[in-house]
């Protein structure tokens, strides 16, 4: 019984990659279609850093996700599960009524909530015991709700003229994204990260006490893999708002699509992400043109009916 | 020849309760200790201490201590070479759909070869019955072959100690025949970098446990536990005092009557 190995299979690559070029071409591209009599500076100065943005708004929300799913050895993990998108909320309103600047109160307001949430819940992030991710995410939870009445209140006190643009933010936008220099390298600095522990991060999949054994330093892990994850979530939601979808998503898509491996699900999280949500911004801004919708409806509105289709048909091919 | 494994004076609780006090035993390379007792005697709580892992109560404390290297007892002492201990829990807890081929990938200190990974995963393929799952996801089998798959993974880890929470419980006897065959070969023969594998596990089946135990830990019932090479402690008392009924001996092997 001489087992060839199986020829490694590089459709899941090929595919995400092909899709990434894709989705940022027609970012770039679609507005120069059937737009006439506008100043092409003005589309340049203003199409090229949306789109950039979109594509690193993506790709550390992705890899936030894919470091919070194999934390909590949750495979439905997203960004947000921990309450960091709460925190983002009630930072973004107090920076709006205090007149400062919204995009910075969000990111503080998210590094604010992952840093209370490490202080709750230390036990349970550098602990090796298996039954931990149970008590972070109730943790993250409870300072989830906490934090979204909070911003609930906050709203009420927002004056009228101002709440539009607040609720508009707060479901995720990137019409006033810019590109982010440093956001950009942290999404390179995180991708380098997974690359470098990708062993050491897919033992940690087969729980704490496992990797534990198998002689990994799992709490050093668990806190370096929330810490990362809280400030690409901080950055993400400082340059766009809160974006749903994405970080729970592309990792798990790309899971049901064979790759499972760290070291190929880190980058083609990242790229998967960057074309996610460059895609559903083009439509967000093309479809009811000049009418713009908030792009994380449409990332939900698309992205939920195929994934689900997805699952069904995954279900169907197990046999299940 | 060092030993692998010396426990002295080790205290076990579970739950606020104590299971054992001044439990004493030393693991020799090649040697397979099968751990007996009735339901919650101790067993997997012994097994989970042995790995160096947490178990609830004072032995947690005492290993603890012992790894901060300021111990004045020191229960539990691993050989030489013997700080790598291999241990599969009783219940797999498995969260993500790696196929059998990636999880053994995962278990060895340092990364294979894509090359020698094959001739590892076809060994254990054909040793532990496993060849035709090496591509399915570890979420998709059956107890039996999961388990058979955890005994491939322990096996991969290539550590002189192995310490096996029930490592047949789920087979049928077909397999459990075939494990017990395999547990011997692996603690007898050259096995990758390791000479000899000494063996710690639990196991319910008494006919299973005289077919590989060359030593017993005999949780008895009234916390007086018994250690020992199997030639020299089983019989019927003994295995009345642990299991709370009566035995006879059917063709040299012990059932319960």
């Amino acid at each position: 019984m001489q087992d060839m190995p199986p020829a490694p299979s590089y459709k899941p690559q090929i595919a995400i990659v092909c899709i990434a070029v894709g989705a940022l071409g027609l970012g770039l591209a679609l507005p120069w279609v059937g737009v006439h009599g506008v100043d092409m500076d003005v589309l340049q100065s203003l199409r090229a850093p949306r789109v950039a943005a979109g594509a690193c708004v993506g790709a550390l929300l992705a890899l936030s996700g894919l470091a919070l799913q194999v934390l909590l050895r949750n495979p439905l993990a997203d960004p947000y599960v921990l309450g960091t998108s709460s925190g983002a909320a009630v930072g973004g309103i107090v920076a709006l009524l205090l007149g400062g600047l919204m995009w910075l109160g969000a990111a503080l307001g998210a590094l604010a909530a992952g840093a209370l949430l490490m202080l709750l819940a230390r036990g349970a992030i550098s602990t090796r015991a298996d039954d931990a991710s149970s008590r972070l995410i109730l943790t993250g939870a409870m300072l989830a709700a906490v934090l979204g009445a909070v911003s609930t209140l906050l709203l009420t006190l927002t004056p009228d003229n101002r709440l539009r643009g607040a609720i508009f933010w707060l479901i995720g936008d990137l019409s006033g994204a810019e590109l982010n220099w440093p956001a950009c390298l942290f999404a390179l600095l995180f991708i380098a990260a997974y690359l470098r522990y990708a062993r050491a991060i897919d033992r940690l999949m087969l729980g704490s006490e496992a990797a534990h054994l198998l002689g990994e330093p799992v709490a050093l892990l668990r806190t370096a893999l929330m810490v990362l994850a809280c400030i690409a979530t901080a950055l993400a939601v400082g340059m766009a708002g809160s974006i749903g979808f994405v970080g729970l998503v592309v990792p798990q898509a790309l899971r049901l699509a064979g790759v499972r491996g760290t070291q190929h699900l880190a980058w083609m999280s990242a790229l998967g992400g960057a074309a996610l949500l460059v895609l559903a911004d083009t439509l967000a801004r093309s479809v009811a043109w000049p009418l713009e919708l908030p792009v994380g409806a449409v990332m939900s509105l698309i992205g939920a009916p195929i994934f689900i289709w997805f699952l069904a048909r995954k279900h169907d091919a197990v046999g299940r | 020849m060092t030993a692998v494994l010396q426990v002295q004076d080790l205290q076990l609780k579970a739950a606020g309760r104590t299971l054992v006090q001044g439990l004493s035993f030393t693991v020799q390379p090649g040697e397979r200790w099968c751990v007996i007792g009735r339901n919650a005697a101790g067993k997997s709580t012994l097994l989970r201490a042995l790995a160096g892992l947490a178990t609830g109560g004072a032995s947690e404390q005492a290993l603890r201590r012992t790894h901060a290297g300021q111990a004045h007892v020191a229960p539990i002492v691993y050989g030489a070479r013997g700080t790598r201990r291999a241990y599969m829990p009783q219940s797999a807890q498995d969260r993500f759909d790696l196929t059998v081929r990636e999880f053994i990938a995962l278990q060895p200190s340092m990364a294979l070869s894509a090359a020698q990974l094959q001739v590892r995963c076809a060994a254990l393929g054909s040793a532990l019955d496993i060849a035709p799952l090496l591509d399915r996801p570890i979420t998709q089998l059956s107890g039996g072959e999961r388990q058979r798959v955890g005994l491939a993974a322990v096996a991969a880890q290539e550590a002189p100690l192995w310490l096996l929470d029930e490592p047949v419980s789920f087979q049928d006897p077909a397999h459990q025949r075939m494990v017990a065959q395999w547990l011997r070969a692996q603690s007898y023969q050259a096995s990758g970098l390791v000479p000899q594998v000494a063996m710690v596990m639990s196991a319910h089946d008494m006919t299973w446990v005289q077919s590989v135990a060359t030593h017993l830990v005999a949780a008895r019932a009234d916390r007086r536990w018994v250690t020992g090479p199997i030639g020299d402690i089983l019989d019927a008392q003994l295995l009345r005092d642990t299991f709370d009924c009566d035995w006879r001996r059917v063709g040299g092997v012990w059932m319960a009557a």
